[in-house]
C-alpha cells in the first residue's frame, strides 16, 4: 500500500498517467453533460409552483456542491503536505484553489439569479449565503497567499495551515440550513433518507453532479501536469521532455 | 561522547542547486570552518544543520537519530547565532542579557558585568542598543555565547562587525570551548587560520562543494 | 513544569516591556479606534437617527479594524532583529513561547479597546443590557481576534504588499462579528445573549487550544 502511495506522490509517474486518464475523465463529463442538460431543460417537467426557473437548479446545486467539495480537498491536500511531505499534494492544492473559487463564484451568482424570481431579491444576509461568500473570500485569500510567496514548497506549506483553520466554515455552510432559520431551501438530498425530490428531477441532478465532478478532475489533471513541469524544471526527465 | 552528522545534503533555494551529496561527520571537539562566497550556501547550510530548514533529500543527525525526530533534544543542546544579533534595540543590555539567559534555561543566577567585561563592554549596562555601534550590539549578541550550556554552536559569520580584539576574544572563546569537547561550526567569507586548535574546512563554490 | 510557567512570564514580560517603553502602536490603535467610530456618526449625519440603533455595531466594527492594524506587531521586530530564530530554536516549545506573545497583544491591544468600548458605551447613552452584551461579546471576541490574528500574522508577516494580512483575517473574524451582533441585538430586545456567548466561548477554546500551535507551524515553515 505504501509503495503504490509513494508512486502516486512521484511527479513523474503523476506525470505519465494524467494524460490517459484525463482522456477518459473527459469522455464522462462530456457524455454526463449532455445527458444532465438534457434531462434537466427538456425532460424534467416544470416546477408546479416556480415554473421554469426552476431549472436553474441544474448548476446552481452542483456548483456549491463543488465548491464545498473543492475547499475539502484543499484542506486535506494541504494536511497530507503537511504531515508527509508529498509534493504532488501542494500542487494538487495550488491548481485547485482557482477552480474552487470559481465554482463558488458560479453558485453565489446563480443563485442570485434565482433568488429575484423566487424570493423576490438577489441577496439576504442570511446564514447559508453569508458563509457561502466568507468561503469565496477564504478561496480568494488562500489564491493571494500562495502568489505572495517565491518559493513554491513554503507558500503550499503556507497555503495549507490557512485552508486548514477555514475548514470550519465547511460544517457551518453545510448544516446552516438546519442550525438556523433561513429565507434558503431545506436540504433534500440525503446519502440517508428517500429524496424528497421527485426522480425525474433527481436524475438529471446527479447527472449535472457527476459531470461537474469530472469536470473539476479533468481540469486539475491538466493543469497539475504544467505545475509539475514548473516545480520538477531541474530534474532529467523534464530536461528531455522539453528538449533541452 | 556526541556526534553530529550530515549524509548526502541537498540544497535547492529559488530553483537553484546550491549544493549536492555533502556529508559531514563531527565529534567531540571538532571545529569546523565554512566558507565560500556570498551566495554559495553557507548561511543556509548553518541554518540546515541547526533544523531552521527543511530539506528533501538528506538527513542531519545527532547522535545518529534525525533530528526531527527528537527536535527538543536536539535543540536543547545547540546554540544558533545567525548575522543579525537578535537583541531588542529599546531593552537595556542588563535586560536584553536577562532574556537570552531565561530562554538557556540555566538556573543559575547570573553576573551581568563579569560576561560584560569578558567580552570587552565593561560598564555599558544600562545602555540601550540604539545608542551603540554596529560592533558592539554584535558584542552584545556574542554574549549568549558565554551564557550557554550548549555543546553544539553554529555560528553565522561571528566575526563580521567586530575589531582585531574582539575577534581575538571570540576566538579564544571557541577553542575553549572545543578543547572542553565542545562542537563548533562556524562560517566565514575568507578561509581563516586559528593558531593553537585544529580546524577543518569546507568550501562551497557556486553549484558545487 | 515551573521552567515553562517562568518563561512563559519572561517572554510575557519581555513584549509587555517592548510594547510600553515603545508607546506609539498602543496609542495609535486607540487613536485608530475612536476615529473610526467617530466616522459613523459624520458619515450619517448628527441628527439622525440610525446611529443611534447602530452603536453597538459601530464600536465592534471599530475595534475589529483596529485590532486587524495592531496584529503586526505580535511578530514584526522579532522576525527583523532575528529574534524570532532564538525562540523557534531554544530548548522551550515555540508553542508556548509564541501564547505569551499572543497573551501580550491581547493585553496591550485588545485590553483598552474593552474599556474604552464601555467608556464609549456609557458616554453615548446605551441601556444597561446593551453594555453588558458588548462588554461579554469584547471580552470573549478581542482574545479570538488576537489567536487568529497572531496564525494570519505568522503566515504574512514579512511579505511584499501589507493589505495581505488583512484580506486574509477579515473573513475569518466575520463569525465572531455575526455571533457578537446578534448577542447585542437580542441584548436590546431584551431577550437572552446565552446561546451567542456559549458559542463564542466555544470558538475562544478552540482558539486557545489550537492557534498557538498553528502559529508555531507557519512561523516555522516561514522560517524555512
Amino acid at each position: 500500500m505504501y509503495k503504490w502511495i509513494h508512486q502516486f506522490g512521484s511527479p513523474k509517474y503523476f506525470y505519465d498517467i494524467s494524460l490517459h486518464l484525463s482522456k477518459w475523465v473527459t469522455i464522462v463529463c462530456i457524455v454526463c453533460f449532455i445527458g444532465g442538460l438534457y434531462g434537466g431543460l427538456v425532460l424534467a417537467p416544470a416546477d408546479y409552483q416556480q415554473g421554469d426557473s426552476f431549472r436553474i437548479i441544474y448548476v446552481h446545486v452542483p456548483a456549491a456542491w463543488m465548491s464545498l467539495f473543492i475547499y475539502v480537498i484543499l484542506a486535506t491536500s494541504g494536511a497530507i503536505s503537511l504531515i508527509w511531505h508529498i509534493k504532488i499534494t501542494d500542487i494538487i492544492a495550488r491548481v485547485s484553489a482557482p477552480i474552487g473559487a470559481s465554482f463558488t463564484f458560479l453558485a453565489l451568482s446563480t443563485g442570485a439569479i434565482w433568488g429575484k424570481p423566487m424570493w423576490g431579491t438577489y441577496w439576504v444576509w442570511d446564514a447559508r449565503l453569508t458563509s457561502e461568500l466568507i468561503l469565496l473570500f477564504l478561496y480568494l485569500g488562500y489564491i493571494a497567499l500562495q502568489s505572495a510567496f517565491d518559493d513554491k514548497r513554503i507558500a503550499a506549506r503556507a497555503g495549507a495551515i490557512l485552508a486548514l483553520i477555514g475548514i470550519i466554515n465547511i460544517p457551518i455552510i453545510h448544516y446552516s440550513v438546519e442550525w438556523w432559520s433561513t429565507l434558503h431551501q431545506g436540504p433534500t438530498i440525503t446519502k440517508l433518507d428517500k429524496p424528497s425530490i421527485h426522480l425525474t428531477m433527481l436524475i438529471p441532478l446527479i447527472l449535472m453532479v457527476i459531470a461537474f465532478k469530472t469536470f473539476y478532475i479533468a481540469i486539475a489533471l491538466i493543469k497539475t501536469r504544467s505545475e509539475i513541469l514548473k516545480y520538477e524544471c531541474n530534474s532529467s526527465w523534464v530536461k528531455k521532455i522539453l528538449g533541452n | 561522547m556526541s556526534k553530529f552528522s550530515i549524509n548526502n545534503l541537498e540544497c535547492i533555494r529559488q530553483n537553484n542547486i546550491l549544493f549536492k551529496g555533502l556529508n559531514l561527520s563531527m565529534e567531540d571537539g571538532g571545529l569546523l570552518q565554512i566558507n565560500g562566497a556570498n551566495g554559495s550556501g553557507k548561511s543556509s547550510l548553518l541554518q540546515i544543520c541547526a533544523g531552521l530548514i527543511q530539506i528533501t533529500t538528506g538527513e542531519v543527525l545527532w547522535n545518529n537519530i534525525n533530528i526531527n525526530q527528537r527536535r527538543y533534544e536536539f535543540q536543547n543542546n545547540i546554540l544558533y547565532i545567525g548575522h543579525t544579533n537578535a537583541i531588542k534595540a529599546t531593552l537595556t543590555v542588563e535586560e536584553n542579557m536577562t532574556i537570552i539567559h531565561s530562554l538557556t534555561g540555566s538556573k543559575s543566577k547570573i553576573n551581568y558585568s563579569t560576561i560584560l567585561k569578558k567580552i570587552g563592554m565593561s560598564g555599558m549596562n544600562k545602555i540601550f542598543p540604539y545608542n551603540m555601534s554596529a560592533g558592539q550590539k554584535r558584542r552584545l549578541g556574542l554574549t549568549r555565547l558565554f551564557m550557554t550550556k550548549s555543546k553544539l554552536w553554529f555560528l553565522d559569520e561571528p566575526f563580521n562587525a567586530l575589531d582585531k580584539e574582539g575577534k581575538k576574544i571570540i576566538e579564544n572563546l571557541i577553542i575553549n570551548h572545543c578543547a572542553k569537547g565542545g562542537i563548533t561550526i562556524f562560517t566565514t567569507h575568507q578561509k581563516m587560520e586559528i593558531d593553537g586548535y585544529p580546524l577543518q574546512s569546507i568550501h562551497l563554490r557556486n553549484n558545487n562543494v | 513544569m515551573s521552567e515553562y510557567i517562568n518563561i512563559f512570564n519572561v517572554i510575557l514580560k519581555r513584549d509587555l516591556m517592548l510594547a510600553f517603553r515603545d508607546k506609539t502602536d498602543f496609542i495609535n490603535s486607540l487613536i485608530f479606534f475612536i476615529i473610526v467610530i467617530t466616522l459613523f456618526p459624520l458619515t450619517f449625519g448628527t441628527k439622525s437617527t440610525i446611529v443611534n440603533e447602530i452603536i453597538p455595531g459601530m464600536i465592534w466594527i471599530s475595534a475589529l479594524l483596529a485590532t486587524c492594524l495592531s496584529l503586526e506587531t505580535i511578530f514584526r521586530s522579532d522576525f527583523e532583529d532575528g529574534s524570532i530564530e532564538q525562540l523557534t530554536l531554544s530548548r522551550y516549545p515555540l508553542t508556548l513561547l509564541v501564547s505569551a506573545k499572543i497573551f501580550a497583544h491581547w493585553i496591550t491591544f485588545g485590553m483598552p479597546l474593552i474599556i474604552i468600548s464601555l467608556l464609549m458605551g456609557i458616554l453615548l447613552s446605551l441601556s444597561n443590557e446593551i453594555i453588558i452584551a458588548l462588554f461579554i461579546t469584547l471580552i470573549l471576541g478581542t482574545p479570538i481576534l488576537s489567536l487568529l490574528g497572531s496564525v494570519m500574522v505568522a503566515l504574512t508577516i514579512g511579505l511584499r504588499g501589507g493589505m495581505l494580512l488583512n484580506l486574509l483575517i477579515l473573513p475569518l473574524s466575520m463569525p465572531v462579528l455575526i455571533f457578537s451582533t446578534v448577542a447585542i441585538q437580542n441584548a436590546a430586545l431584551n431577550q437572552s445573549i446565552i446561546a451567542e456567548t456559549y458559542f463564542l466561548a466555544g470558538i475562544l477554546v478552540l482558539a486557545i487550544t489550537l492557534a498557538p500551535l498553528a502559529t508555531a507551524t507557519a512561523l516555522r515553515i516561514r522560517l524555512s
